[in-house]
C-alpha cells in the first residue's frame, strides 16, 4: 500500500467507530466496536480492523482525526474535532444539500444546521439527561424485558401508536407501565417511544426548511426510529448509506483535507466509557 | 504552538486581593461578636450605600452562595434546604446558602478560621434582581431574629423615568426611617454622600479595568474579573475598593502597553451572557485556554458597572443605579446592551448560559439568543447549566458544545 491513507476515529460513548479513506476519499476501511471499559483499546481495535480491510499499515495513514465522547483518549491521533463538526462534515459530503443533520447517538443526541454554503450555522444537543437518546430507548427495552431490537421489530408491528409524553427515562419507563396495565398494544408502546423521540428532536430544529439527513447509531439500526422521524417531521429523512459512520466518516475527510481547526488533543487519564447498556446496540 | 508561548501571566492585582478578602471576612467576625458594632446583610446591588452609612459592616449572602459553588459544595447542601421546604430549582444560591446555615458549616471557617457568616442585626434586601431574595432573607431574619427590610422597585423595564426614580427613592427614605427608629441612630447626609461618592468611584475604575478588554489582546478575561470584582460589591464605599481598582487599573494599562493578553495567542473573543459556572470556573477557564478563545466580556462582570454620581441627590444616584442594572431591564434595552457590547469588545461569538435555577439573570428563554444569532448574524451558544448547582450541568456534554462552537467560529473564518 503507497497511496496515503486518512482516518476518522469516532470513539462515542457507546461504539466507537474508524473510516478510513484514501486521497480520493473512497472508503477503504472501516470497523466498528464496543467502547468498552478503554477508549485506547477500542480506537487501537477498530484502526487495526480497518487497516487489515484496507491492506495497509499505520505507517500509511497521514493524518487521524480523533472526534467522539473518548476523542481526548484516542492514540495517535493527530487531532481532535467535535462529533458536531465531523457529523456534519461527513453527511454534507453524502448529501451536499443537506440543512439539517440529525444524530442520535447512545449519550447525546444532536440537531445541526446548515446554512447554503455548508457552513455549520447552528446545533443543538439533548441537555443533562438521556431524553431522546439510544441510552433512553435501551434502558426502556430492559425495563420491558426485550433488547432494543426486538424493541424495533415490535414498533414495526404497529398500525397505530401510543403517546409517550415523558421526556425522563425513568418517568417515561413508568409511564409505559402504565400504559401496559391499562391494556395497550404494546406495538403501539414500542412504536410511541420511537415517535417520543422523533418529537423531542423536532423541537431541537431550528429552522424547518431544507432536506434532513439523520446519522448515528439508533437510525443504522433501528427501522423504527426512522419511520418515527418521517412520521413525526412530515418529510423523508435523507439516511446516509452508512449512518453509524457519519462522525468518522468525516473526521477522514478532514484529515484529508487538512483542517487547521487544531484543537490540543489530550493526554489525560480517560473516564469510565458511556454508561449505555452495550450489546444490544451499536449506537 | 510552544508551551512557552502559551504561558499564562498571571495578573498580580489578585494577590492583594487574597489579602485584602481575609481582612474584610475577619473584621466581619469581629464586628458581629463585638457588641459597639453593628452588622447588616445585603443584597449585592444594594442599598449598600446607606447602611455604610449607618455605621453598619455588611456582610452579602450573595457572595457566600457563590463561594460555596466555587468550593464545589452546593450540590451536599441543597439538599437540606430542599427538605426545609425549599424548592431545588429555585435559586442555588439561597437553597446552598440556607442549606449550610441548616449544616453549621461554611467554607468561611476554613478559609479564614471565623465562626462563618456574620450574625446580623439588620437584613435589607433588593428585588431589582430577583423577588427570591426576600424568602432568602426572611430565612435568616427568622434564624436570627434579626429586622428585615426591603426594597422593591419597578421591575423589567425599558426607559427609567423620573416617576420610577422617586417612587424608589420613597423606598429608601422610608427605609432610613425604619433604621432609624429601629436603631435609634440619625442618618448623617455627609457621610450617605461620601459612601454614594466612593461606591460611584470603585464602580467607574471597575468600569474601566473591563474595558481595557475591548483590546485585543485582552489583558483580562471573564474568568480573571470573577475573581477580581469582589471588592466592588463588597467593599463598596471604602477608600479599600478604590485603592485596589487604581492599581488594578494601571496593571491593565501597563499589560495593554506590553500587548500582555489573558490568553496567550488570543484567537476568537467571545461574550459570556448569564450567570457563572462556579463550580466548574477552573474547568472553563482552562477550556477557553487551550481553544486560544477570550471570553472579553460579559454581562454579569458588567452588573457592577454603574452610572457615574455627579453629586446631587445620593438617593437619586441609589436609586437609579438599583433600577437601571441590566437584570432589571425588558428585553428590548437587554438585547441593545447586548449588541453595544459584541461591537466594543469585537466579539465573534456569544455563549447564553442558560442557568436552571436563576431564570431571572438568564436571557436565552424567550428567543433572544435566536434573534441575536439572526439579526446580527452572531454565532450564540445556548449552555444548559447552573450557577452553582453542578447537578445541572454535565461537563462533557458542555466541553463538546464549546469545542464545536469554537470550531463554528473557526469555519466562519476559513
Amino acid at each position: 500500500m503507497t497511496k496515503p491513507l486518512f482516518a476518522g476515529i469516532d470513539a462515542g460513548s457507546s461504539a466507537t467507530k474508524c473510516v478510513l479513506i484514501d486521497g480520493d476519499g473512497a472508503f477503504v476501511g472501516s470497523s466498528v466496536l464496543a467502547s468498552g471499559l478503554s477508549y485506547e483499546e477500542a480506537a487501537a481495535g477498530v484502526l487495526s480492523q480497518s487497516l487489515a480491510e484496507a491492506n495497509a499499515t499505520a505507517d500509511d495513514i497521514e493524518a487521524c482525526i480523533a472526534t467522539g465522547y473518548g476523542r481526548d483518549w484516542v492514540p495517535g491521533a493527530t487531532r481532535k474535532l467535535t462529533e458536531i463538526t465531523c457529523h456534519a462534515r461527513g453527511a454534507r459530503e453524502w448529501y451536499p444539500q443537506v440543512r439539517n443533520i440529525i444524530d442520535i447517538g447512545g449519550q447525546d443526541t444532536k440537531v445541526i444546521r446548515l446554512d447554503a454554503t455548508g457552513q455549520i450555522s447552528d446545533y443543538r444537543m439533548n441537555a443533562k439527561c438521556a431524553a431522546g437518546t439510544g441510552t433512553f430507548l435501551e434502558s426502556i427495552a430492559v425495563k420491558l424485558g426485550m433488547t432494543l431490537p426486538e424493541l424495533d421489530t415490535l414498533a414495526a408491528e404497529s398500525e397505530s401508536h401510543t403517546v409517550i409524553n415523558s421526556y425522563c427515562t425513568v418517568f417515561a419507563g413508568t409511564e409505559v407501565l402504565e400504559c401496559i396495565k391499562s391494556g395497550k398494544d404494546p406495538a403501539d408502546i414500542a412504536r410511541g417511544l420511537f415517535r417520543s423521540i422523533a418529537s423531542r428532536l423536532f423541537e431541537m430544529i431550528v429552522s424547518h426548511d431544507g432536506p434532513v439527513a439523520a446519522t448515528g447509531g439508533v437510525v443504522a439500526h433501528c427501522g423504527s426510529m426512522r419511520a418515527a422521524l418521517n412520521e413525526v417531521l412530515d418529510d423523508e429523512v435523507l439516511l446516509p448509506p452508512r449512518p453509524q459512520f457519519a462522525g468518522a466518516y468525516g473526521a477522514a475527510l478532514m484529515a484529508r483535507e487538512g483542517s487547521d481547526v487544531t484543537v490540543p488533543t489530550g493526554g489525560r487519564e480517560a473516564p469510565p466509557c458511556g454508561s449505555s447498556t452495550r450489546g444490544s446496540c451499536k449506537c | 504552538m510552544t508551551d512557552t508561548a502559551l504561558k499564562r501571566v498571571p495578573i498580580e492585582s489578585q494577590k492583594r486581593l487574597r489579602g485584602l478578602m481575609r481582612d474584610y471576612f475577619v473584621d466581619l467576625d469581629a464586628a458581629a461578636k463585638d457588641p459597639s458594632r453593628r452588622v447588616a446583610w445585603c443584597t449585592s446591588v444594594g442599598p449598600t450605600e446607606i447602611l455604610t452609612a449607618f455605621g453598619f459592616e455588611v456582610f452579602f449572602p450573595e457572595n457566600h452562595g457563590a463561594l460555596l459553588g466555587a468550593q464545589k459544595v452546593s450540590h451536599t447542601l441543597i439538599p437540606r434546604a430542599v427538605g426545609a421546604g425549599y424548592c431545588p430549582e429555585t435559586c442555588s444560591y439561597m437553597n446552598s446558602d440556607i442549606g449550610a446555615s441548616l449544616a453549621g458549616w461554611s467554607p468561611l471557617q476554613d478559609i479564614y478560621d471565623i465562626d462563618g457568616p456574620p450574625k446580623p442585626d439588620l437584613l435589607a434586601y433588593n428585588t431589582n434582581q430577583c423577588r427570591e431574595v426576600q424568602d432568602w432573607f426572611k430565612f435568616f431574619s427568622s434564624k436570627h431574629d434579626a429586622e428585615i427590610l426591603g426594597v422593591r422597585p419597578p421591575l423589567y423595564l425599558g426607559d427609567v423615568t423620573s416617576r420610577h426614580v422617586d417612587f424608589v427613592k420613597g423606598q429608601l427614605r422610608e427605609l432610613i426611617e425604619r433604621i432609624e427608629r429601629s436603631f435609634g441612630l440619625k442618618l448623617d447626609d455627609a457621610r450617605l454622600e461620601e459612601s454614594v461618592a466612593k461606591s460611584s468611584k470603585a464602580s467607574s475604575l471597575w468600569r474601566e479595568v473591563l474595558e481595557t478588554a475591548r483590546t485585543r489582546p485582552a489583558p483580562l478575561s471573564f474568568w480573571d474579573g470573577l475573581i477580581l470584582m469582589a471588592p466592588v460589591i463588597l467593599m463598596r464605599g471604602s477608600d479599600t475598593a478604590i485603592e485596589f481598582y487604581e492599581g488594578l487599573l494601571a496593571e491593565m494599562q501597563q499589560r495593554l502597553v506590553d500587548g500582555v493578553g489573558a490568553i496567550p495567542g488570543e484567537r476568537f473573543r467571545v461574550y459570556w451572557e448569564g450567570m457563572p459556572v462556579w463550580p466548574r470556573m477552573r474547568e472553563l477557564s482552562e477550556k477557553f485556554f487551550d481553544l486560544q478563545t477570550v471570553v472579553a466580556a460579559s454581562t454579569y462582570c458588567n452588573s457592577w458597572a454603574f452610572a457615574d454620581y455627579d453629586g446631587g441627590d445620593p438617593l437619586d444616584w441609589m436609586a437609579r443605579t438599583s433600577l437601571e442594572i441590566f437584570i432589571n431591564r425588558d428585553e428590548v434595552y437587554k438585547q441593545s446592551f447586548l449588541e453595544s457590547m459584541f461591537e466594543e469588545f469585537s466579539i465573534d461569538g456569544a455563549i447564553f448560559h442558560n442557568a436552571r435555577t436563576c431564570p431571572n439573570n438568564t436571557n436565552s428563554r424567550f428567543g433572544m439568543a435566536q434573534r441575536v444569532r439572526e439579526e446580527l448574524g452572531l454565532p450564540v451558544l445556548v449552555l444548559d447549566g447552573d450557577l452553582t448547582d453542578i447537578r445541572f450541568f454535565s461537563t462533557a456534554q458542555s466541553m463538546t458544545n464549546i469545542e464545536a462552537f469554537i470550531e463554528q467560529l473557526e469555519g466562519r473564518r476559513s
